[in-house]
């Protein structure tokens, strides 16, 4: 077995990594209540009456899940506050931003073997800041869509304008539809960078997000944004 | 300028009770959509407000929301025209006609300036230079920025009027939109619809006839009394919502026993309306009790968010989460295709980087 020397870099905060795990719950169980909230599944059954699902149910799911969602956004602040290895956006007012993206783009395009050493590569950072503005966006015309059943009260006036500015409310459907797709897509582009970067790499993606930390042979390009890094035992 | 009548005047004119009026105040109150302590302030308005005078104008549109207003039950159409309100033209009740008839709008529009409200039904159409679209020798756009600039308000009736209707529909082959823009400051309020609910229309005029103001909008400038409820919140059907209890074609068991259209395409999720309460030929049915879906005629540019029997935008058989899934489908695909080419890409790497140690 060959032996290497590797550093141990302390990167996700607790708040980030719950806030993360939520995040996956809630778009799962968003995802599912959202379609069969758009297309209830027929029960068939003796009585008709006895049906199996309730929309009542369904819709409250959907809610509840996105409160908690919204809620849990509090630990992703707190996080980013309190720990320099949480602050994720990608650095685009840095001119070298654009040369390492190509570097990684090269190496996502099998073109190269290796891509230089990242604890955050720059694709993968604008990536996270697409996810932040296409959950943004759910959040407006999910509100916009739920608090329209009183126009004047708090909620009302704070998503209204959404209905007016897209047009109609049918086209926030649509933006909410679509945009909960490029979710999941997002999401199964995600997961397959995370494990081929272990197949890759070998850094401790995966786990990065239960344990905070990952593991680099090199000293990373964004070394500087992080607390120094420990030797491995 | 004679002493016009208040409602009052009128009353006492044709010896009607004061029981009898105060008795039409209050259903005048409730028919506006008010709480019941401004009652005092509608029969104050009664007495001594003089009778509005109004101006009816028509533009690119098929005057249907006209048939809506005169099957107006509370108050009945024909009491509005020819008591309660002062109309003093108008495109498709008049009987006068031609040279006399377009004179005596700019007198009325001297003579009450700044004093009359403005009716406006139809949207207007500005291309080819609003040909498409004239009257008395002027084009629409024209006639309704020169009536608007001198009136005390104005109330656009139906979809066509607040953002273009049918007309705007696309390709919006003559350029037609709502009526808002060209208004200038004049205050406007808009009764979307295809048509308006007749009590909706009614309600409306009243409002501005009694109080001098228009009613309290929303974003959209439509009044909140009759536009503030989504008509799902309002819909009687809405408990077989709830239960996940849908008719699945119009000609099934469930359709048969009335429940909810959603899955058939309903828009009431969509629209605000009075629909759901106040329903139509007082209070016989609506479109939903009818057995028909909701086709959202309040709402902007209905015509062109997607089919009227399916419940998201699509384009054919295809809709947005068709779209969604193929999106997936196609990543789930291509990180398949993109993990294996990975996979000989590392054993390929990790071959050269070896051959290059031994060098």
């Amino acid at each position: 077995m060959k032996e290497e020397k590797r550093k141990v870099y302390y990167l996700f905060s607790p708040f980030l990594r719950i806030f993360h795990w939520i995040m996956v719950l809630s778009i799962v169980v968003l995802f599912v209540t959202g379609l069969l909230i758009t297309k209830p599944v027929t029960v068939v059954a003796l009585e008709p009456t006895a049906t199996s699902l309730s929309m009542d149910w369904v819709r409250n799911i959907h809610f509840i899940f996105a409160f908690l969602f919204c809620a849990s956004f509090i630990l992703r602040i707190y996080g980013f506050i309190v720990n320099k290895g949480d602050r994720l956006f990608p650095r685009v007012w840095e001119g070298h931003f654009y040369s390492e993206t190509l570097d990684v783009a090269l190496h996502y395009g099998l073109l190269k073997y290796r891509h230089a050493p990242f604890l955050r590569n720059p694709l993968a950072r604008m990536s996270y800041a697409g996810l932040y503005i296409m959950v943004l966006i759910e959040i407006l015309t999910g509100f916009a869509m739920y608090y329209m059943t009183e126009l004047s009260n708090i909620g009302g006036m704070l998503f209204g304008w959404v209905n007016v500015v897209l047009g109609n409310e049918m086209v926030t459907h649509w933006v909410h539809h679509i945009v909960a797709w490029l979710i999941i897509v997002f999401a199964i582009g995600h997961v397959y960078m995370v494990l081929r970067a272990d197949l890759m790499e070998a850094e401790g993606e995966a786990s990065s997000m239960f344990s905070g930390v990952k593991f680099l042979e090199h000293v990373p390009r964004d070394a500087n944004e992080v607390e120094p890094a420990k030797d491995a035992d | 300028m004679e002493k016009r009548e208040s409602l009052w005047d009128k009353c006492l004119r044709k010896g009607i009770s004061r029981r009898s009026f105060l008795k039409g105040c209050a259903a005048l109150t409730a028919m506006m959509g008010l709480s019941a302590d401004k009652m005092s302030k509608v029969v104050e308005a009664a007495e001594v407000k003089p009778l509005p005078v109004v101006v009816w104008i028509h533009g690119h549109e098929c005057t249907g929301c006209d048939e809506s207003f005169i099957r107006s039950a509370s108050p009945l159409a024909s009491d509005l025209v020819l008591s309660q309100i002062d109309l003093e033209y108008d495109h498709l009740l008049s009987a006068a006609s031609g040279e006399p008839f377009e004179a005596h709008l700019q007198e009325v529009m001297q003579q009450y300036k700044g004093k009359y409200i403005l009716c406006v039904e139809g949207a207007t159409c500005t291309k080819d230079n609003g040909v498409y679209c004239m009257s008395g020798g002027h084009t629409f756009s024209h006639m309704l920025k020169e009536a608007s600039a001198n009136a005390a308000a104005v109330i656009a009736y139906g979809t066509c009027a607040t953002s273009g209707g049918i007309q705007a529909a696309a390709p919006n082959p003559t350029g037609s939109s709502g009526i808002n823009q060209f208004v200038g400051s004049t205050p406007v309020v808009n009764v979307p619809g295809c048509p308006p609910i007749p009590e909706v229309m009614t309600g409306v005029v009243m409002h501005v006839a009694l109080f001098g103001t228009i009613p309290p909008v929303d974003g959209q400038g439509r009044p909140k009394q009759f536009f503030g409820n989504r008509l799902h919140d309002t819909c009687y059907r809405r408990p077989f919502f709830d239960a996940g209890m849908f008719a699945e074609s119009y000609d099934d068991a469930g359709a048969k026993a009335g429940w909810c259209l959603y899955k058939l395409g309903c828009r009431g999720p969509e629209t605000y309306c009075s629909c759901g309460n106040l329903r139509w030929h007082e209070g016989m049915s609506y479109p939903v009790q009818s057995g028909a879906a909701c086709i959202g005629c309040t709402n902007a540019n209905f015509w062109d968010t997607g089919s009227l029997s399916k419940r998201l935008p699509g384009y054919g058989p295809i809709d947005v989460d068709t779209i969604g899934a193929g999106l997936a489908a196609v990543t789930a695909v291509g990180v398949v295709a993109h993990g294996a080419a990975s996979v000989v890409q590392k054993k390929k790497r990790d071959a050269a980087e070896a051959a290059e140690k031994k060098d």
